[in-house]
């Protein structure tokens, strides 16, 4: 008997256990789970889960980085997000006023970011597949080999959030609207982990933040 | 290091109030009186029933150095969030259906909230850094449209 872990959040499906609660009795092989369960506790699809003993293997260092890596400009869009995230840094150093400037920076260029009038859902699900496949690999290579301990620490969170989007946007682009009709929508202010259902979960399963700061997003 | 009273945790037991050697926290503003307060001395710290009160240093250690790999892995991660971050909120702002666009405003907050996440972690983490100073420097010495807040950039450089 098999266990296959989420690799979102890391809740363990055994085979042994089964999950009787959602009548799935014990014994019950990975693949005889039927295809729309979801994790419970993240919400995660069956495609998320990977066969718990498959040892990861070392991966080569990568020489790899994107080319937009060579370009240490920053977009107006980059300026309004590492703006807006030192004004947190000030909120949380009680320097309020320094918090107060960094937002209106951040808000300066936000207002001059470029605009994406003809991309559209699946457009997300592609630059996803490529974070995934050649972004994350990269990055914690370098992380790695630097042993840079903070860096390391965003990319786990990220890297799982950016899972759970591209496995949401998945579902959307099958079902569209329905999955979520009656259903709530809310995001993770700390690490960005999104998550559809009745109620947010007690902790956010990605960073394990109480749910007073999961946001709900109102549908309007 | 002088304390920080963080107000949505205070429950108004005043202890900090009784033990207080100089009176510092005896503020209306329900913050503490920074040239009043003793630095280092944490009494009002210990005896807060609500853990409402924190120690803040007045002088961070140096930012973690940041290797050049590392630095550019990072932003070339962020600059496809944010860009993300754009798409999902341009697809908000034009889409009929309701139900796309709460998905649309919740992708947008996450890539937002990751974003941000992986530019702090590439070298932008302390609001006082040399490296954001710098960064402040560079905004005022290279051109820019007419609209540019050049006094909040520099106001900023004066109290950072």
């Amino acid at each position: 008997m098999k266990k296959y872990i989420c690799t979102i959040c890391g809740y363990i499906y055994e085979e042994v256990l089964g999950v009787p609660e959602e009548d799935i009795v014990p014994g019950t092989r990975w693949e005889n789970v039927p295809e729309d369960w979801v994790c419970p506790l993240c919400g995660a699809e069956k495609f998320d889960f990977k066969e718990e003993e498959a040892d990861e293997e070392p991966q080569q260092s990568l020489e790899y980085i994107s080319d937009e890596a060579h370009n240490k400009d920053m977009s107006s869009a980059d300026l309004s997000a590492l703006f807006s995230n030192l004004s947190k840094g000030c909120e949380k150093q009680y320097r309020i006023k320094e918090s107060e400037l960094f937002n209106q920076l951040s808000e300066y260029f936000s207002g001059r970011a470029d605009i994406e009038e003809d991309k559209e859902f699946d457009d997300l699900g592609v630059m996803i597949k490529k974070d995934l496949d050649t972004g994350y690999p990269a990055a914690n290579d370098s992380a790695k080999a630097s042993a840079d301990r903070g860096a390391l620490r965003a990319l786990v969170w990220s890297e799982k959030t950016t899972r759970i989007l591209g496995s949401i946007l998945q579902r959307y682009e099958k079902t569209q609207s329905s999955f979520f009709e009656k259903k709530n929508v809310f995001v993770c202010e700390i690490c960005g982990f999104v998550y559809i259902g009745d109620e947010a979960p007690d902790l956010c399963p990605v960073c394990k933040v109480p749910n007073f700061k999961i946001e709900k997003i109102k549908r309007r | 290091m002088h304390a920080v009273r963080n107000i949505r945790l205070c429950t108004k037991d005043c202890l900090c109030l009784y033990v207080c050697p100089t009176g510092a926290t005896d503020t209306e503003n329900g913050q503490i009186d920074k040239n009043t307060c003793l630095s280092g001395c944490r009494a009002c710290v210990d005896a807060c029933p609500s853990h409402a009160i924190s120690l803040v240093p007045d002088e961070y250690p140096p930012q973690q150095e940041k290797t050049d790999s590392v630095v550019k892995a990072l932003f070339a991660l962020a600059k496809s969030k944010t860009k993300q971050e754009r798409i999902a909120s341009d697809i908000a702002k034009r889409t009929e259906d309701p139900a796309a666009r709460q998905l649309a405003l919740a992708l947008s907050m996450s890539n937002r909230v990751v974003a941000e996440d992986l530019i702090r972690e590439a070298g932008y983490m302390l609001p006082q850094s040399q490296n954001v100073k710098n960064l402040l420097l560079s905004l005022l010495e290279t051109q820019q449209p007419k609209d540019f807040p050049k006094e909040v950039v520099e106001k900023l450089l004066g109290i950072l």
